[in-house]
């Protein structure tokens, strides 16, 4: 390995950020579906000839902390990196292959300069539909993950430079949106030629050894970070739980355990305690607990590490087999990051307990996603999809943000003008929902409330909420947000949903709507300044009495 | 435009520190660059000194300059200090929270705290009308006229100044929009209203409700600057036509940028971006991209095909302004660029000094290094010298500080360190420049590069080979250079109408239909904007686009199609020129795919005549071009480089990399394997002759 000096190797870390970012732009420009071209449902990043992550772009924590892992599990049970060849792709989507639910697939593309392979660049993108029970597929019922739609363990859909339109083929005839599945897809190979380009720039410029050298060194910065954040943590065992509300099915009060040891400058997490795999499909698989353990040591580290293999090297993770953390198969999974976020906030909790003013109170805590399949004026069935967010908890130094994306992923809201000419639905209400953020000295952020009406004869709906039963936690003193609720109103009549369902019929004129929970609140309520108080009743983000 | 029978014409640019003026005088064809200070208090001032000095140092009298454009910062400054007035937003019921919720992306991904989000309208002053529109124009709930007129007293009453009037798919039928403005202008007439189909009438209700915020809010701002500038005008005896640089590269009259002041919010580097597009131009090539480096921040403009980059959507602040203009990409890259060692990594911007307190070697308080710094360390900028001499710089304090933060942490030694710093800030700015290109599909090795702002031209060489582009134009009069680019400015006001059509695979008989009456309804509005300006029929150009995607797809491509008639053949020739730009920006396109339509645009142009320059005025004092020479630090070691003065290199003067240009407000670094000459006209060009290692 060659000696690479400080500067060169700014210069090279720079450029391979603005690589996942070419990608990224690149996947934005040419997406099909609005799940990618407004709620922004993908990611991008270089790793190394090794299958290190190396750089990302600025998109989605859950995605991105899973890559490495996903690459992990492909080479060592699949495919091994030595069949990865000049002009493959290599695919998967399979959650006990290094995936972590059907519609999300990753994509890697090996990248070589002289025989040699220099580098990777890697996709991630959540596609419309890819089949099973309900449409978009979240279905609530699935027991097992056959039922979630199609499988597509680790393959080489480009082989050689050559794509294999068979198997592009077989997941167009799976998908409820065709066209738009094929156009994401060949969206997600386009992204990674553009990293390619940009890799091999940099290698033909700076040569591949120093290339390697460079991406090695940034695997270094960010463990020296990682680590240097750890230290100043008090060494000592933490642990908390927090809880998903149930499966969607039997299960209730499902709970994540984790205790956090930190070693000097290692931090290992045991995420031992948690609840058995439940029957319904909010399954995590190892690739999920991993994501969420890193995304919440991120955080704790204050935002300042570059996220890659390197800052993980510090990280040790326990996961039993057969819990909800790391789920056996054929366990489904779609609805899998309730669990996620909870991971994220339980692991963010124990360490509220070493490094207290931190860590906020929790924030929301889940992917609000509701999908609606319905005719749109000319017949034709369209699936609608939404994802929303809620309030932020509330930080040792600040009141929580309102309806801001937080913690394990970021999202976009799809624009209500935009869904009404797509769809057949007329909103109703799109507001922040008073007295929704958890009262502390700094009180969470408000939750946000989204309702629409039903414009055609029929609608099938699936929604994919949590919190309902255990709202986001406050800390130090401070009050829990509000649980979210999810309600349809027919003829005049409201009645609660629960938080998981898929396949309720609506008809014309039926009245849906989401609250989300707004975040926890940090700090004894009677700190609260008063003239923050008067503020809060004056916008309306408290009612008066 | 008719000629003006007074033969001057005047450009101003008003920045911060210095309000650049250019004068234009047709009997000659001669132009003359001057720089004043500003008076940030009131710009109005230096702009009423300014303009009587040029007319003394060029000997003509004020009543004889017939046209004034004038680009501004005062839009742009308004929103960034939030100084704004007390505003409101009546929006249909429900939906009030729209302004604040926004589109929830973060930028920050692994911050425990949430980052700022700008929110302009503060909740307790937005307030829900009950009305509703539907998608496709239908009136769902009728408006509630009592309830809205109770409101605009209430307001009145309580000094809202400005009220952002904004309803759900207004863009599809402004008819509610239309009434709610006509009962707020007669129940309260002293507050300034904007309506969103007046401002943005396009689709996505929350970008177009920020529009309309900033557009109500800065109404007052506005209205108020054009009265002082007005004002000064008269007083000092200027009757000239006033005219003001819009974000989107056009001018416009007083009355019409009073009216949609959030066109001007990037009047200031419009300018410069119209500069980049006249000097390409002018020297016959269709791709060039300019980076205006100053202290805090980098913009970067691409001409492409000869064409200035125009977006149909910008920010400030974080804010999105959904209106067609100039495609500026900023980045915080500058002379006040901070470097610091983080672990065992240099790490330069985005954090900036500023002009305040700036490089360490300004002497006014910073003790971080900075880019200038870097520059000053290794002799690229000459420190007695700078200014022309009128700023001393500390250079020890700028070694030191090197030293101490870079240096010796990474272990280097000085010079190393200081040109590791430009490396890294260099390398920022070329992969910002890349991303600029790759967003429209284009290699930068197809481009030529014009740097300018004060530090442009230290950084272009390294640049240039970073991004192998092999040609770079130093523009004449770099520091000036937005007034010169003003100065051939026309007339523009850009219309749109938003509305989903399909383009192809059928259904033609109703997308013609209704193509044909959105394009006579523009068409119409067009020219009355044009007669109102007094353009006559012969300088009125008019230029449909058309914002375009397949179906599904949820962003649009702007798609040229010029002055046509609307027929069966224009839209299919459409659709090709959709396929094709679709192909060539991100390398695939279906024919067998549904296109749509989403808006249809109409640029109006009111043709002014273009000033015919042929003779730059220039300090006439003789004196060698070459200066002689100093030690810089080139490419890992010390070397006696050449100086030449700028002004007085000669028409096809030739010098030779490595080696420096001074200019009065900047240097040029011409670096090494690169060959420069100067061209008739005060550019100049520079070309690589080798690679070097």
């Amino acid at each position: 390995m060659v000696d690479i000096d400080p500067i060169r190797l700014e210069v090279i870390r720079n450029a391979l950020v603005a690589a996942s970012e070419e990608m990224n732009i690149s996947i934005w420009r040419t997406a099909r579906s609005t799940v990618v071209r407004e709620t922004l449902d993908y990611s991008t990043a270089i790793f190394d000839g090794l299958g290190n992550a190396v750089a990302q772009s600025t998109r989605i924590p859950v995605h991105l902390n899973s890559m490495s892992v996903c690459l992990e599990e492909i080479v060592s049970n699949w495919i091994p990196l030595s069949e990865w060849q000049e002009g493959d792709v290599i695919l998967t989507n399979d959650p006990y292959a290094g995936g972590q639910h059907l519609p999300d697939f990753v994509a890697y593309k090996p990248i070589f300069r002289d025989g040699q392979r220099v580098a990777i660049s890697a996709t991630i993108v959540h596609h419309v539909d890819i089949g099973g029970g309900a449409p978009g597929s979240y279905f609530a019922s699935a027991q097992e993950v056959f039922q979630e739609g199609l499988r597509l363990p680790p393959i080489k859909l480009v082989e050689a430079g050559r794509p294999n339109s068979a198997i592009l083929d077989v997941i167009r005839r799976n998908s409820r949106e065709p066209e738009k599945i094929g156009g994401d897809v060949a969206a997600q190979l386009a992204a990674l030629d553009v990293g390619a380009r940009a890799i091999l720039r940099l290698v033909d410029r700076y040569g591949i050894a120093t290339v390697e050298a460079a991406m090695a060194a940034v695997l270094d910065q960010s463990e020296f970070a990682m680590r240097g954040a750890i230290s100043a943590m008090p060494n000592g065992t933490y642990t908390f739980e927090d809880f998903v509300d149930d499966d969607g099915q039997d299960a209730i009060g499902i709970k994540i355990n984790a205790t956090v040891i930190i070693d000097g400058d290692t931090a290992r997490v045991d995420l031992s305690g948690s609840s058995p795999q439940v029957p319904g499909p909010v399954n995590c698989t190892l690739n999920m607990a991993k994501s969420g353990v890193y995304c919440a040591l991120l955080m704790a580290a204050g935002g300042g590490v570059m996220a890659n293999t390197g800052a993980y090297r510090a990280i040790e993770i326990i996961a039993e087999e057969g819990t909800i953390v790391s789920a056996r198969p054929p366990a489904p999974v779609a609805n899998r990051m309730a669990t996620g976020h909870r991971i994220v906030t339980t692991v963010l909790g124990a360490l509220a307990k070493a490094i207290p003013n931190t860590i906020p109170a929790a924030y929301y805590g889940v992917s609000y996603v509701a999908a609606l399949s319905a005719p749109d004026t000319s017949g034709e069935r369209r699936v609608y999809f939404e994802i929303e967010v809620g309030g932020w908890g509330g930080h040792p130094e600040a009141d929580g943000a309102s309806g801001f994306s937080a913690g394990f992923h970021n999202l976009a809201n799809s624009p209500l003008e935009m869904c009404e000419a797509l769809f057949p639905v007329t909103f109703t209400q799109y507001g922040l929902i008073p007295d929704s953020g958890g009262d502390g000295e700094h009180r969470g952020g408000l939750g946000l409330a989204r309702e629409w009406r039903l414009d055609a004869d029929w609608g099938v709906l699936s929604g994919n909420f949590d919190r309902f039963r255990f709202p986001p936690y406050g800390l130090n003193g401070g009050k829990p947000g509000t649980p979210g609720r999810f309600i349809l109103t027919r003829d005049g009549k409201s009645e609660l949903l629960p938080s998981k369902i898929s396949g309720v019929q609506l008809k014309r004129g039926d009245k849906v709507r989401l609250d989300t929970s707004g975040g926890g609140g940090w700090g004894d309520p009677s700190r609260r300044d008063p003239k923050l108080k008067l503020a809060d009743q004056r916008a309306g983000y408290t009612s008066s009495s | 435009m008719s000629s003006s029978p007074r033969p001057i014409r005047i450009a101003v640019d008003i920045g911060g520190t210095f309000t650049d003026i250019e004068v234009y005088d047709s009997r000659s064809g001669g132009s003359f660059a001057h720089k004043t200070p500003s008076t940030p208090d009131d710009p109005s001032r230096g702009l009423g000194i300014g303009l009587q000095e040029v007319a003394a140092l060029c000997g003509f009298d004020l009543t004889d300059i017939g046209l004034l454009l004038h680009g501004t910062t005062i839009a742009t400054n308004a929103v960034l200090e939030r100084k704004l007035p007390k505003g409101a937003m009546i929006t249909t019921a429900g939906f009030e929270d729209v302004l604040e919720i926004g589109r929830h992306m973060r930028q920050e991904l692994y911050s425990l705290k949430a980052e700022p989000r700008s929110l302009l309208i503060p909740r307790q002053h937005r307030f829900g009308v009950a009305e509703r529109v539907r998608y496709d124009g239908s009136i769902e709930t009728p408006i509630d006229k009592k309830a809205l007129e109770d409101l605009a007293k209430k307001l009145e009453q309580e000094g809202i100044e400005a009220i952002a009037l904004a309803f759900l798919n207004s863009y599809a039928n402004p008819s509610h929009e239309q009434e709610a403005l006509e009962i707020l202008t007669q129940s309260a007439p002293t507050v300034a209203v904007s309506a969103s189909h007046e401002v943005s009438p396009e689709i996505r209700e929350f970008e177009r409700f920020s529009t309309t915020a900033l557009n109500a809010l800065l109404k007052p701002v506005v209205s108020k600057y054009l009265e002082q500038v007005e004002g000064r005008l008269e007083a000092i005896g200027v009757s000239a036509s006033l005219y003001l640089v819009q974000s989107n590269g056009g001018v416009a009259r007083p009355a019409e940028a009073a009216r949609l002041p959030a066109k001007l919010l990037l009047s200031g580097p419009a300018g410069g971006a119209m500069a980049m597009a006249s000097l390409a131009g002018r020297h016959g090539i269709s791709n060039l991209v300019g980076i205006d480096m100053g202290g805090t921040s980098a913009d970067i403009a691409v001409v492409a095909e000869g064409a200035i980059g125009q977006t149909p959507e910008g920010n400030i602040d974080g804010l999105p302004v959904r209106l067609p203009m100039i495609e500026i990409r900023t980045i915080g890259a500058g002379g006040g660029s901070i470097a610091r060692v983080e672990g065992d990594g240099l790490r330069v911007g985005p954090e900036s000094a500023g002009a305040n307190p700036g490089p360490v070697c300004y002497s006014r308080g910073g003790i971080q290094p900075a880019v200038t710094d870097a520059n000053v360390a290794l002799a690229r900028i000459d420190a007695p010298s700078f200014l022309g001499g009128t700023m001393r710089l500390d250079d020890s304090g700028a070694l030191k500080a090197i030293s101490d933060q870079v240096a010796q942490p990474l272990n280097l030694s000085l010079e190393p360190a200081a040109a590791g710093i430009l490396e890294v800030a260099d390398a920022r700015m070329a992969d910002a420049i890349r991303l600029s290109l790759f967003e429209k599909g284009a290699d930068p090795s197809d481009f030529v590069l014009a740097p300018f702002g004060g530090a442009g031209g230290l950084h272009a060489s390294a640049l240039a080979d970073a991004l192998n582009i092999n040609r770079i134009i130093f523009p004449s009069n770099a520091s000036t250079l937005s007034a010169r680019g003003i100065l051939g400015a026309d007339l523009r006001h850009d219309l749109a109408r938003s509305r989903r059509l399909k383009a192809n695979h059928g259904g033609q008989d109703e997308t013609i239909s209704a193509l044909t009456e959105m394009a006579l309804h523009l068409r119409s509005e067009a020219e009355a904007a044009l007669i109102r300006d007094g353009v006559p029929e012969k300088d009125r150009v008019y230029e449909f686009s058309a914002d375009m995607r397949y179906l599904g797809q949820a962003y649009e491509l702007v798609i040229k199609w010029g002055d046509v008639s609307i027929t069966p053949e224009t839209v299919s020739d459409l659709v090709q020129r959709f396929h094709s730009e679709h192909l060539r920006r991100f390398a695939h396109a279906d024919e067998r795919d549904t296109v749509e339509i989403a808006t249809l645009r109409l640029a109006a142009i009111g043709k002014m005549e273009a000033p015919l320059i042929t003779n730059i005025v220039v300090d006439a004092t003789s004196q060698l071009a070459k200066r002689g020479s100093r030690r810089i630090w080139f490419e890992g070691a010390w070397v006696n480089a050449p100086i030449y003065s700028r002004e007085h290199l000669s028409e096809g003067a030739r010098v030779s990399g490595p080696c420096v240009v001074e200019e009065a407000f900047t240097t040029l670094i011409i670096g090494s394997g690169w060959e420069a000459e100067m061209l008739s006209g005060g550019d100049l060009v520079a070309e690589k002759r080798y690679a070097h290692g």
